[in-house]
């Protein structure tokens, strides 16, 4: 459902994120994107969510081609794609309830409705309990988990994850994972872009690992390998 | 709307099944960002309160100033009488001719009114008046012409003037005269007062405009990390800029309503040393105050600006934010 073709990503100045990656991420697959920090990471997902745009190459999504995507599409783009940040990015002056709702209220949903989709995405990441409070109250887990159920909450076939865990402990972090996990089994794609290397390589899916904007590695990464 | 997904439910669109209902919730989100962008203006009453004292000052002083023309224009239109035109007859014009030319200015839409003065009326008048009265009695004839007093329909000086051409060519008439020097002089200065109030009223207003535009921008930047989430969420430009077009008008409200407020207060001030005035010249002048049609059109024009206000901010502002 996701492809990238020979997609390069070049800034001013000369400075090459990406050269010429190639892969596909089947429907209802789960898969880890590692690699140094500056390694094109970050580039490839801003690629997918339309943040950024190649400078050589295809993305396509679903058989579309994000280069035929005008800039006053790119917010309906972005609503079938659930993203989740490294520091959450969370509206800090907002409940946790409104933060989640944030996606459903920009579709045009209301009351019980609304309410009801927010607290089923709660509820999928242990965050019922929470629901009125503000993120500054919140644990750096718990607000990952915040963002998390935002980007789920109305349930989007693909979720792109950047470094989700680069804030947190190793059990917060496998508590991460494991909600992943969870949607992908629920039949969302997933792909996460990690650095952490030694957890990935105990999920045992399949990861691709990036050097200087070059694909490297594509396939099970083991934990010799890791190490 | 989908557009990567066809077969994706998405949107409360799909989930809601009449026409009505998607309309009520329409009516509902807009709601919803009206009030809350109310709660923004809450959350920074510094430069809210800055931002409605100078829009209403900027509408206060055109405002007022319409109210003092229009006080004024009800002043000269008191004056309205003295627009009358003296025809001076020819001598030797009989007293039926005259009769005829009476009843045939009476019957002109132009006149309103039409009054005799025969010579022999107009020579006691004058013999009692001058101070004349012996010399007088000296002449043989009476040196008068008969003259008729001819009131416009029309109380404005150019219609008068209209009127008083074609007077001139009847056949009858030695030589028809109207007093109304004074009068254009009049109603040019107030032609010119009203322009200058114009002028300043679109200088005041833009200036306030400006600052609706700035207060906005700076309320846009305050929310920079909100609103690269909101992009990121898939929220489109429109959407993000309501509630910036809903503070703008919340702006337009108040400060409308301060200028208002300001010019009642003002009145209200006035209005005893008016009657002082109006008294000494036993004139029946009253003020006049804002009717409801100019307290409409004052809070219209108020709302007016700071919506354009916002829209000016918004529609630079928004689209620069991206998110990275």
């Amino acid at each position: 459902m996701l492809q990238f073709e020979q997609v390069s990503k070049s800034y001013p100045g000369g400075f090459v994120a990406l050269d010429r990656v190639s892969f596909e991420l089947q429907k209802g697959e789960m898969a880890f994107l590692t690699g140094h920090s500056g390694a094109g990471k970050s580039t490839m997902l801003k690629l997918i969510s339309l943040i950024e745009r190649p400078s050589a190459g295809r993305v396509v999504i679903n058989g579309i081609d994000l280069s035929g995507i005008r800039s006053s599409q790119i917010p309906y783009v972005r609503r079938d794609i659930g993203m989740i940040f490294q520091d959450h990015r969370l509206l800090m002056n907002h409940s946790v309830f409104d933060n989640v709702a944030l996606p459903l209220v920009i579709e045009g949903f209301t009351g019980r409705d609304m309410a009801r989709r927010v607290h089923a995405a709660l509820d999928q990441v242990g965050l019922l309990d929470k629901a009125r409070c503000l993120p500054a109250t919140l644990s750096g887990g718990e607000a990952q988990r915040v963002g998390i159920a935002r980007a789920v909450v109305n349930k989007p076939p693909l979720l792109l994850a950047d470094e989700p865990t680069g804030n947190l402990d190793p059990d917060l972090s496998k508590d991460i994972m494991r909600v992943f996990e969870a949607f992908n089994q629920a039949g969302v794609s997933v792909l996460v872009a990690s650095h952490d290397l030694s957890l990935i390589a105990r999920m045992r899916y399949r990861t691709m690992t990036l050097k200087s904007g070059k694909m490297i590695n594509d396939g099970l990464l083991h934990s010799e390998e890791a190490q | 709307m989908s557009i990567l997904f066809s077969g994706r439910a998405s949107g409360a669109s799909d989930s809601a099944p009449g026409l009505l209902q998607k309309f009520v919730m329409g009516i509902v989100t807009h709601l919803r960002q009206a009030v809350s962008s109310l709660g923004e203006l809450w959350r920074s009453p510094i430069w809210t309160l800055v931002t409605i004292a100078v829009l209403g000052v900027s509408m206060t002083l055109p405002a007022t100033l319409h109210v003092l023309v229009k006080n004024l224009q009800q002043v000269s239109s008191s004056y309205d009488q003295s627009f009358e035109i003296s025809l001076f007859l020819k001598n030797d014009v009989s007293e039926t001719d005259i009769a005829t030319l009476v009843t045939l200015l009476q019957g002109d839409r132009d006149v309103a009114k039409v009054r005799l003065i025969d010579k022999t009326a107009a020579m006691a008048e004058f013999k009692q008046e001058s101070g004349f009265g012996e010399a007088i009695a000296f002449l043989d004839q009476n040196p008068l012409p008969d003259v008729l007093l001819v009131t416009p329909a029309q109380n404005q000086p150019a219609a008068a003037e209209a009127l008083l051409n074609k007077l001139q060519k009847e056949r009858f008439v030695e030589l028809a005269k109207l007093d109304i020097s004074w009068l254009e002089r009049l109603a040019a200065i107030m032609s010119l007062v009203q322009q200058v109030v114009y002028t300043i009223a679109a200088l005041l207003l833009s200036g306030a405009l400006l600052v609706i535009g700035n207060t906005i921008r700076l309320l846009i930047m305050d929310k920079k990390a909100e609103i690269e989430v909101m992009k990121l969420v898939g929220a489109t430009d429109s959407f993000i800029q309501r509630p910036f077009l809903y503070t703008g008008i919340w702006l337009g409200v108040f400060g409308g309503f301060l200028a208002f407020l300001v010019i009642e207060l003002m009145l209200f001030w006035l209005r005893g040393a008016i009657a002082n005035v109006t008294q000494l010249y036993q004139s029946g002048f009253s003020l006049n105050v804002l009717t409801l049609q100019e307290f409409g059109l004052l809070m219209l024009i108020a709302v007016a600006l700071g919506l354009v206000g916002s829209y000016l901010a918004v529609r630079s502002h928004i689209k620069a934010i991206e998110p990275c």
